[in-house]
C-alpha cells in the first residue's frame, strides 16, 4: 500500500508540473534531413528569438516516406501539426478531402503574392484558392562534367551531336544519362512540345498530339544510341561518378550524390528545335508551407509561415540548406547570385510548368509509366498514349459520374 | 403436460403486444418525425427562394451604392428579423447587421475574425466554378440552422464571373401549432394497462381481455397513424402553398424595387446546387403535376417505412412466439457469468470487426469517391451497379491491330485467374517443401537439431516488409544478386519485371522462401504425435518407405495440415505485402492480385465504393472456399 502511495505521488509530481509549464506552441511538421534539417532549424530559432515572435515554434522531422498519410490521417481529426511543408502533388486530394489545409487568400494580399515567383504560387493554387506560401522548388536542370564538356549544348540539335561524340558503348561511355523510363523526367519534353496530361478542367490530355510528337523525338535519340538501356537512378549516378557520362538530366537531388573530385556545372536544359526553338519545360516541384485546417492558432501560424518564406530565412535556406527559394529577393543577394548552382536552378524555374496538385494525378502514374514503358520497348508512341489516355478518362470519369 | 399451451399463449400474446407496439408505435413516431422533417425543410426552401431573390437583387445593381441601397430596401420590406451582408473579395459592401455601425459600418475590409465568411464565399465560388466545368457536383449555396432561421449564403454575380457572396439571415416565422402527444400516448398506455390488469385478475376471462383489449389497441393505433399520415400530406401541401406564396410575395417586392417588368419567380426555388426543382411557375403558381408528384413521392416513402415497420413487427410475434426470444432469454440468464466475462471481447469485436465489415457492405452499394464524401451514404446508393461493373466485364483479351494477343489487366477476371494460380502455386510449394524439411528435421539422432530449426525459423520470423523489399532489390536487373549468379553461370542477364511471367517468379520466390517455415512447423508438430511403434509394425509387416510414408505418416498429418492449408490459402489469397513491394504489379498491373487491385482502385483511383464492392466480392469468394474445404474435410474425416 505504502508503494502504491509513493509510486503515485511520483507519477503527480511529474505529470502535474509537466502540463503546468505547458504553454501554446505551434507544432511545425517538416521531412528535411542532414544539411536542410539544421538550416530549417536555424530559421525557427531565429524566429523564437524575435521579440514580436507571441507564439513559439516547435519544429518535429517526421520521415518523408509516411509524411503524407500521416497528415491525412491526424490533421483532420485535430491531433496534426499547425503547419507542415510538403510538396504540392498531395495538396488536390487533402483539399478536397476537407479540414486539412486552410485557405490563406484572406491573409494574402497581391504584395505578398507578388514577391514569389508566379509559377510557384500557381503550384500552390487549387482552383482559385492559395492553401500555402510557396518555400522552394525544385526541377531538373541539365548537369555536366565541366572537364568532359567545358560548355553544355543549347539546343537539342547540339545536344544530339555532342552527346554522340562523346558516346562509345565499347568503353561503356554514353553521352546524355537520364531517367527516360520515369514519366516525370519525360514530362520536360512533352511540356516543351506544348503538351500536358491534364488541361485546365482536369480533363486527360494524354494523346495530343503533341505528347505524340514528344515521344517521337524520344524515340530518335534512343536509336541514335547516346543513352544507355535501362537507365535506373542507381546506373546514372555510378555512370556520372565513373565519368562515362558527360550530361545528366536531373535536379538538386542528384547533386548530393555526385562523387567529390567531379567538376559538374549546372545549365538550363536545351531547347527543343524540333518544337521550333521551344525550351524544354520541366515539371517543377514546390514545397509550400501549409497551416492545419484545425490548428487553434492560424494567424500566428501564418505568420511564421510568413516569415519563413521570408527573405531573411530564404538565404539561410538557400546557401545552407541548398534550397532553391521561391521568394524573388533572394537571388539579389550578392552570395547567392555568386552561387554557380541556384543561379542556374533559378534561371530553369523561368519555363518550369507547377507539376498539377490535383487529386487526379495518382490515378494518372500508371497508365503514364506503362505507356512509356511500352515506347521504349519500342512500340508506337500514338498506340500507346491512346490506351493511356483511355484508362486515365475512365478513372476521371468515374469520379465525375452525377449518380 | 399441461403447461405448454398457457406458456405458448402467453408467449404469442407478448409477441403480439410487441409486435404491435413496434409497428403501429414506431410507425405513428415515425410519421411525427417525417412531418417535422418536411416542416423543416419547407423552412429552408422559403429561405432559399428570399436568398436568391436577393442575390439576382444585388447582382443587377450597377455599383456598391445602389448595392447599399438595394440592401437596405430589401431589409425594410422584410420582416425585422432580416439580416443581410454582401460580401466581395476581402470586403464588406454592405450590412444590416446591427453591429455594422459607426466605425464598423459597410463598405470595410473584413476583419480577422470574419475569415470563415470570406472562405465561404470562396467555397461558394469554387463551387460554381466546378459546376460550370462539370465536375462532380458541389453545393452553391449553404444553409445553416439556428432554431427556425436559417442562415443562407449564395454567390453574387457580375458579368457570369462570381464576384462575391451575399449572406442572408432570414428569421423564424411563427410555428406551427403541435398536436400534443399526450392523448396517443394515453390511449395507447391505457389499452395495454387494461391486458395486463385483466390477464392478472381475471384469468378465467383474461382471453376475451385480450382480444378486447387487443382490438382497442389496434383501433386507437389505426386511428392516430392514419391521423398522422392524412397530416403529412397535408404538411406537404401546406408547404407547397406556402412556398408558391413566398415565391410570389418576393417577386413583387423585387419587381417594386427594380421596376423589372418579368421575372422569373420559379427560378429561385433551387436545390443547394442552385438547379432549379420546376415545383413553382414563373408568375407563383405551383406547377400541378410536379406538385401532385412530389406529395405522391412523400406519401410513398411513408408508406414503404410503415411497411418495413410493419414487417419487423411480423418477425419479432413470430420469434417471441415461437419461443426464439424465451430460449435466448433463458441462456442468457443460466449463463450470465460466462456472458459477462465475454461482453468486452464481444463489444471490442462489434465496434472493431463487425462495424467496419458492415459499413464496408454498405459502402459497395454506393458511388462513394473523394469528391462526396461529405454527402449521406443514402444518396450515392447505386445498389448493385458496382458488382455489375466488376463481375458483368468479361473483356479479359481481344485481338490488336497487328495480331497479337493483348490482355486487359484490370479486369476482375484476369486478376481473379491470376489470385488462384498464385495461392495454388504457393500453398502447394509451402506445403511440400515445408513437409520435405519437417521430415528431414524429425530424423533420429540428427546433429545440431535446435540450430537448423532456428535458421529455418527465420524467414518467417523476420518482418516480411523489410524482406520483401531485399528481395525486390536481388532481381535488381544490373545490380541484383540473381542476375550475377545466372551471369556467373553464363545466363544472360533477365529484366524480371519486364514480362508477366518473370515477375510472377519473383513473387513466387519471395512468398515460397517465406511460407514454408509455417507448414515445416506444423508438419514437424504432428510427426512428432504419431507413435514410433506404427512404423516398427509396419517394417515388420514388410512395407517399404514409400509405403510406410502413404499408409501412416500422410493420414496422421491430415488433421494438422487441413486447418493449416486453408488457413495458408487464405492468407496467401490476401498476401498484400509481398505483391505490392515486390512486383507492384508490374508489367502494366498484369501481377496484380485482387487485394492490392481494390487497394489500388480505393487509394490511387479514389473510387471508394468500387473498392468496397472487391472486397466485399474477395470475401464472398473465401467465404464460399473456406465451407466448402469444411465440407469435404469434415466428409473425409467420417471415413
Amino acid at each position: 500500500m505504502r508503494n502504491l502511495l509513493v509510486v503515485l505521488a511520483a507519477v503527480v509530481g511529474v505529470v502535474v508540473p509537466g502540463t503546468a509549464a505547458a504553454q501554446a506552441k505551434l507544432v511545425a511538421w517538416h521531412s528535411y534531413r542532414g544539411g536542410e534539417k539544421s538550416a530549417f532549424e536555424k530559421v525557427v530559432a531565429a524566429y523564437n528569438a524575435r521579440p514580436d515572435t507571441k507564439i513559439k515554434v516547435d519544429p518535429l522531422a517526421v520521415p518523408f516516406d509516411a509524411f503524407a498519410d500521416k497528415i491525412s490521417a491526424a490533421v483532420p481529426r485535430g491531433k496534426g501539426p499547425d503547419i507542415f511543408i510538403y510538396a504540392q502533388d498531395r495538396m488536390g486530394g487533402w483539399v478536397e478531402a476537407g479540414n486539412t489545409v486552410e485557405p490563406i487568400d484572406f491573409y494574402v494580399d497581391d504584395a505578398l503574392k507578388g514577391r514569389f515567383i508566379p509559377t510557384t504560387v500557381e503550384a500552390l493554387t487549387y482552383r482559385g484558392n492559395l492553401y500555402g506560401l510557396p518555400l522552394d522548388y525544385k526541377v531538373i536542370a541539365l548537369i555536366h562534367n565541366k572537364k568532359l564538356l567545358k560548355t553544355p549544348p543549347k539546343t537539342t540539335g547540339e545536344l544530339v551531336k555532342v552527346a554522340q561524340g562523346l558516346t562509345s558503348k565499347g568503353a561503356g561511355k554514353f553521352g546524355l544519362a537520364w531517367s527516360y523510363g520515369d514519366f516525370y523526367y519525360v514530362a520536360s519534353l512533352l511540356n516543351g512540345f506544348g503538351g500536358g496530361v491534364f488541361d485546365k478542367s482536369t480533363r486527360p490530355t494524354m494523346n495530343a498530339p503533341e505528347n505524340v510528337k514528344a515521344l517521337e523525338l524520344l524515340v530518335k535519340w534512343e536509336k541514335a544510341g547516346f543513352m544507355p538501356a535501362e537507365p535506373s537512378s542507381a546506373l546514372i549516378t555510378s555512370l556520372f561518378n565513373e565519368e562515362k557520362a558527360p550530361m545528366v538530366f536531373s535536379g538538386p537531388w542528384f547533386l548530393g550524390e555526385v562523387a567529390s573530385g567531379i567538376d559538374y556545372g549546372v545549365a538550363p536544359l536545351p531547347t527543343i528545335d524540333e518544337a521550333g526553338g521551344k525550351p524544354m519545360r520541366p515539371w517543377m516541384t514546390v514545397e509550400g508551407v501549409f497551416v492545419s485546417a484545425q490548428s487553434q492558432h492560424k494567424d500566428a501560424a501564418f505568420e511564421f509561415a510568413k516569415y519563413v518564406t521570408g527573405a531573411e530565412a530564404g538565404k539561410v535556406m538557400a546557401l545552407e540548406g541548398r534550397q532553391s527559394p521561391a521568394l524573388k529577393a533572394v537571388y539579389d543577394d550578392p552570395k547567392v547570385q555568386a552561387d554557380p548552382v541556384l543561379s542556374a536552378f533559378r534561371k530553369q524555374v523561368e519555363v518550369a510548368v507547377p507539376m498539377p496538385n490535383v487529386a487526379e494525378m495518382t490515378m494518372m502514374w500508371s497508365p503514364a509509366t506503362t505507356a512509356l514503358n511500352k515506347v521504349n520497348a519500342g512500340n508506337s508512341p500514338k498506340e500507346a498514349m491512346d490506351v493511356a489516355q483511355k484508362a486515365l478518362q475512365k478513372d476521371v470519369d468515374a469520379l465525375r459520374k452525377k449518380k | 403436460m399441461n403447461e405448454r399451451p398457457p406458456a405458448s399463449r402467453t408467449r404469442f400474446g407478448v409477441g403480439l403486444l410487441l409486435g404491435l407496439v413496434v409497428a403501429l408505435g414506431g410507425g405513428w413516431a415515425l410519421l411525427r418525425g417525417a412531418r417535422a422533417q418536411l416542416e423543416d425543410d419547407w423552412i429552408t426552401r422559403r429561405a432559399i427562394v428570399a436568398a436568391n431573390a436577393l442575390g439576382a437583387l444585388v447582382g443587377q445593381a450597377p455599383d456598391d451604392a445602389a448595392v447599399r441601397k438595394a440592401v437596405t430596401a430589401w431589409q425594410e420590406t422584410h420582416p425585422p428579423g432580416t439580416r443581410v451582408r454582401v460580401i466581395r473579395g476581402t470586403t464588406l459592401e454592405a450590412s444590416t447587421e446591427p453591429a455594422d455601425t459607426g466605425e464598423k459600418a459597410a463598405p470595410r475590409r473584413l476583419a480577422r475574425e470574419e475569415k470563415p465568411l470570406y472562405d465561404q464565399a470562396q467555397r461558394l465560388r469554387a463551387g460554381v466554378d466546378t459546376n460550370r466545368e462539370g465536375g462532380a457536383p458541389k453545393p452553391e449555396l449553404e444553409v445553416e440552422r439556428e432554431g427556425g432561421a436559417r442562415r443562407v449564403a449564395v454567390p453574387l454575380e457580375a458579368d457570369g464571373k462570381v464576384t462575391g457572396m451575399v449572406h442572408v439571415l432570414v428569421p423564424a416565422d411563427a410555428s406551427t401549432g403541435r398536436r400534443s402527444p399526450l392523448q396517443a400516448v394515453l390511449l395507447l398506455f391505457g389499452a395495454m394497462l387494461l391486458y395486463v390488469l385483466g390477464a392478472w385478475l381475471l384469468p378465467p376471462r383474461a382471453a376475451l381481455l385480450a382480444v378486447a383489449s387487443t382490438a382497442l389497441f389496434c383501433l386507437a393505433a389505426a386511428f392516430f397513424v392514419g391521423g398522422e399520415l392524412r397530416a403529412l400530406g397535408l404538411a406537404e401541401r401546406d408547404g407547397q402553398r406556402a412556398l408558391a406564396g413566398t415565391v410570389a410575395a418576393e417577386v413583387d417586392r423585387t419587381r417594386t424595387l427594380t421596376g423589372a417588368a418579368t421575372l422569373d419567380g420559379g427560378a429561385w426555388d433551387t436545390d443547394l446546387t442552385r438547379k432549379p426543382r420546376g415545383l413553382i411557375t414563373g408568375a407563383g403558381a405551383i406547377d400541378r403535376e410536379k406538385g401532385e408528384a412530389e406529395a405522391q413521392e412523400i406519401r410513398r416513402r411513408a408508406l414503404r417505412s410503415l411497411m418495413a415497420l410493419g414487417a419487423l413487427g411480423f418477425v419479432l410475434l413470430v420469434v417471441v412466439g415461437f419461443g426464439g426470444a424465451n430460449r435466448v432469454g433463458r441462456a442468457l440468464v443460466s449463463n450470465r457469468q460466462a456472458y459477462a466475462y465475454i461482453a468486452p471481447a464481444i463489444i471490442g469485436t462489434t465496434l472493431l470487426v463487425f462495424f467496419p465489415f458492415f459499413y464496408g457492405i454498405a459502402l459497395s452499394f454506393t458511388d462513394s469517391n473523394i469528391y462526396n464524401t461529405n454527402l449521406p451514404l443514402s444518396e450515392l446508393w447505386v445498389g448493385l451497379r458496382n458488382y455489375g461493373t466488376i463481375l458483368g466485364d468479361f473483356g479479359v483479351v481481344r485481338r490488336a491491330a497487328d495480331g497479337h494477343w493483348v490482355f486487359n489487366y484490370l479486369n476482375f477476371y484476369w486478376t481473379f485467374l491470376f489470385t488462384v494460380i498464385w495461392t495454388i502455386t504457393n500453398v502447394v510449394w509451402g506445403v511440400s517443401f515445408g513437409l520435405l524439411l519437417a521430415l528431414v528435421l524429425n530424423t533420429k539422432g540428427l546433429a545440431l537439431r535446435p540450430i537448423y530449426r532456428v535458421l529455418l525459423i527465420l524467414p518467417w520470423a523476420m518482418p516480411n516488409y523489410i524482406t520483401a523489399l531485399i528481395w525486390k532489390g536481388m532481381f535488381h536487373r544490373q545490380f541484383g544478386v540473381v542476375n550475377q549468379v545466372l551471369a556467373i553461370f553464363g545466363f544472360e542477364p533477365l529484366s524480371w519485371f519486364d514480362r508477366p511471367f518473370t515477375s510472377f517468379l519473383t513473387a513466387l520466390a519471395t512468398n515460397g522462401w517465406l511460407s514454408f517455415p509455417f507448414m515445416m512447423v506444423v508438419s514437424l508438430g504432428a510427426l512428432q504425435s504419431i507413435p514410433a511403434d506404427l512404423y516398427e509394425a509396419a517394417r515388420v509387416d514388410g512395407a517399404s518407405r514409400w509405403q510406410q510414408f502413404r499408409a501412416i505418416t500422410l493420414p496422421s498429418l491430415k488433421p494438422a495440415l487441413v486447418p493449416a492449408v486453408i488457413l495458408s490459402v487464405v492468407w496467401t489469397f490476401n498476401m498484400f505485402n509481398i505483391i505490392y513491394l515486390v512486383t507492384a504489379g508490374e508489367p502494366g498491373g498484369s501481377t496484380e492480385i485482387l487485394i492490392t487491385q481494390a487497394y489500388k482502385y480505393a487509394f490511387q483511383r479514389y473510387q471508394y465504393g468500387y473498392a468496397a464492392a472487391y472486397a466485399t466480392i474477395i470475401f464472398a469468394i473465401l467465404l464460399v472456399y473456406g465451407t466448402i474445404q469444411n465440407r469435404v474435410t469434415r466428409a473425409t474425416e467420417a471415413l
